[in-house]
């Protein structure tokens, strides 16, 4: 449906996109992970005609948009990284500009803007002006400007940064829900591991300007098949466990938390023999040692050497 | 185009302060610069001569004088008085002459010594015309005065000199230059803080979301634009309106033409604004960068004084890129100098080329850049 072929990005020296290669199908939710500055906003206005790349080219439905972008436009819904709306507006005005600069005019956008407002959960306060809003209420109508005119693609770029969990839970279910009652493909970009493991059916990983990685949830996951994520717990550690564990050569990509410590290790390895006997040299007296389920969180680790937060 | 002019009208209409500060504060700089309300205060002009001279023609004429205030004193404290610079110069009244005492040369020094010379004349003229009249009766020499003066104040033909430029001289009232002046500058603000928006939906993408709708991009300009030029072409009618009407000066008859006037400069104001948003990469440097410039603007360009008391060649020259210069030379040429409105098409083309310069080059900027 929509694909980036062989994409890059230069803004002067710098390279924001290098060589992206990226497809989406109707209907499928689509994860675009990474840390800030990885070139997820980037990537996204390339595929939705707001930039033009350097090189490579986006197709849609088969057909280059670069130079011709206006079917693409049509049917795509874009809902920014920042709060894109009037302060100073209602809800209700708000919603009613943005419809209307999609051509919708009288019932019509009257209807629209109704339904559009109770799906996002602010039909009762149509008539509040955004500067009024929380950040979450901000949020749910930045969405909700971007579905007047029933977009087939919705790209969302970090649509819940810096709200509350419970208006990040009704916006990832608003998400779900557009999806499986409309089939509304959605491209979802975040730096959040669970919410793109909640929404995504696949996933793109994206580091430093290039794509790392990408397959469906199980299939990244694998890339950690042979490693597992061990948790050791204890009400203290001192120096020497530290350090011992750190010089231990099986182990890798540790991290030290007050009572907690995580690391990786090969399956192959019996680590549980190797912790008690270094915690006994040590006097360190270990409350806990749990195997745990490989996340994104850690296949992005193994890849890049850093957290997704860093 | 006309939802985005609505949407900032709205704006607007809930929260007018800016509009309101700016406007306010042109109107009260105005008034307080400007000396209104103050009355038609007088120079004070110390004078020394015979008692009996005090009620004589010159006294009566030196006391009906509506210029100056001529004070009489005794000859120590009018040098006294210039002395001490509280007088730029005195007037020492005998009979048959005068003598002029100055402490500071100054224009006025002459005006005054006009104005002296002036009442002499009329009293030797008077003088004359009776000692070769026939008049023998108080009552028709009075007459004959009286037609004297009458043929004085509406002569049979006047001979008037008027020159719009003149290196050597200028005319200058200060309530109406302190009302241009501040009326120019503080409309600078008015109209960055309109086009500033431009920038601010930039970043935050409800250009993006605009630029994906079947809105054209001229059109995402222009109606900022046009709003832009709407409010700050409204404070300048605002301004112009309450000195007209509730201060009431008459601008020589010229207040429709002070408004078209303004039609150039508010053009060429609102396409520097741009040229200035495309410039900066986010509010905190346009914030830094809009009171340098207007205030530099203001200074050069002679809103806080007359540019012909500027020396430096530089600074002239620089003057000659700025439109508040041209603002005030057509707002001074039309009102001050009494020029045709059509011999003011120097400064106004000057100001619509200058809009269509910084508009292609800003807009130009600002798309090179994806500000």
């Amino acid at each position: 449906m929509l694909e980036l072929i062989d994409v890059s990005k230069k803004f002067k020296q710098n390279a924001a996109v290098k060589s992206m290669n990226m497809f989406i199908e109707k209907g499928e939710i689509v994860g675009l992970l990474g840390p800030n500055g990885a070139g997820k906003s980037t990537a996204i206005s390339i595929l939705s005609s707001l930039v033009e790349p350097t090189s490579g080219d986006v197709k849609y439905q088969q057909k280059s948009i670069i130079k011709n972008p206006v079917a693409l436009r049509k049917i795509i819904g874009i809902v920014p990284q920042e709060i894109a709306l009037y302060e100073d507006l209602t809800a209700e005005e708000n919603m009613k500009f943005f419809g209307r600069i999609y051509r919708l005019k009288g019932e019509k956008l009257n209807m629209k803007v109704q339904e559009v407002l109770e799906q996002i959960g602010l039909s009762d306060r149509r008539k509040d002006m955004v500067k009024t809003f929380s950040g979450g209420m901000k949020r749910r109508l930045n969405i909700g400007v971007a579905m007047l005119h029933d977009p087939e693609i919705l790209v969302m770029d970090e649509p819940t940064v810096g709200i509350d969990p419970q208006s990040r839970h009704y916006i990832l279910q608003t998400v779900k829900r557009l999806n499986q009652e409309r089939q509304m493909t959605v491209l979802y970009t975040s730096h959040y591991m669970e919410e793109v493991e909640f929404l995504c059916d696949r996933i793109y990983i994206m580091d430093k300007g290039s794509l790392i990685a990408s397959g469906t949830k199980d299939e990244i996951k694998r890339i950690l098949a042979s490693e597992n994520t061990i948790s050791v717990k204890a009400d203290y550690w001192n120096d020497a466990f530290i350090e011992k564990l750190k010089a231990n050569p099986v182990i890798h990509q540790m991290n030290v938390e007050e009572k907690e410590i995580t690391f990786v290790v090969s399956r192959e390895v019996n680590i549980f023999t190797k912790l008690a006997k270094l915690a006994e040299e040590t006097n360190v007296s270990l409350n806990a040692v749990d195997v745990k389920n490989v996340t994104l969180e850690d296949v992005f680790l193994h890849l890049t050497g850093r957290a997704l937060r860093d | 185009m006309r939802g985005i002019i609505l949407a900032r009208f709205t704006s607007f209409i809930r929260n007018p302060w800016l509009f309101a500060l700016f406007t306010g504060m042109s109107i009260i700089f105005a008034l307080i610069i400007g000396n209104f309300g103050a009355g038609n205060e007088k120079v004070t002009v110390p004078v020394y001569g015979d008692e009996a001279l005090q009620t004589d023609t010159i006294g009566t004429a030196l006391a009906e004088n509506e210029v100056y205030n001529f004070k009489w004193m005794k000859k120590e404290e009018l040098e006294e008085t210039i002395r001490r610079g509280n007088a730029e110069a005195g007037v020492s009244i005998e009979e048959d002459g005068y003598e002029m005492i100055v402490g500071i040369e100054s224009p006025n020094v002459q005006l005054i010594e006009q104005t002296v010379a002036a009442i002499y004349t009329d009293k030797i003229q008077a003088a004359n015309l009776l000692a070769v009249s026939d008049a023998q009766t108080e009552a028709e020499k009075e007459e004959l005065l009286a037609a004297f003066q009458h043929a004085k104040e509406e002569p049979v033909f006047e001979i008037t000199n008027q020159s719009f430029h003149s290196s050597e001289t200028f005319l200058f009232d200060n309530g109406l230059h302190s009302l241009f002046g501040f009326t120019l500058f503080f409309v600078i603000y008015t109209i960055c803080y309109n086009v500033l928006p431009i920038l601010i939906e930039k970043k935050a993408g409800v250009w993006d979301r605009m630029i994906l709708s079947p809105m054209k991009k001229w059109e995402m300009y222009i109606a900022n634009l046009i709003y832009s030029f709407f409010e700050g072409y409204l404070q300048v009618v605002i301004i112009f309106t309450v000195f007209r009407f509730i201060v009431g000066m008459d601008f020589q008859g010229k207040f429709p033409a002070i408004l078209l006037i303004m039609i150039p400069y508010v053009f060429a104001i609102v396409s520097l604004a741009i040229f200035l948003t495309a410039l900066v990469k986010n509010t905190q440097q346009f914030n830094a960068a809009l009171p340098i410039v207007s205030v530099s603007m203001a200074m050069i360009g002679g809103a806080f004084w007359p540019i012909e008391i500027v020396q430096s060649e530089f600074l002239l020259a620089l003057s000659k890129i700025n439109p508040l210069t041209y603002g005030m030379e057509a707002l001074n040429g039309l009102v001050i100098y009494n020029t045709p409105l059509d011999q003011l098409l120097m400064p106004i083309s000057i100001l619509l080329l200058m809009g269509v310069i910084f508009m292609g080059v800003g807009i130009h900027l600002m798309e090179r850049r994806h500000v």
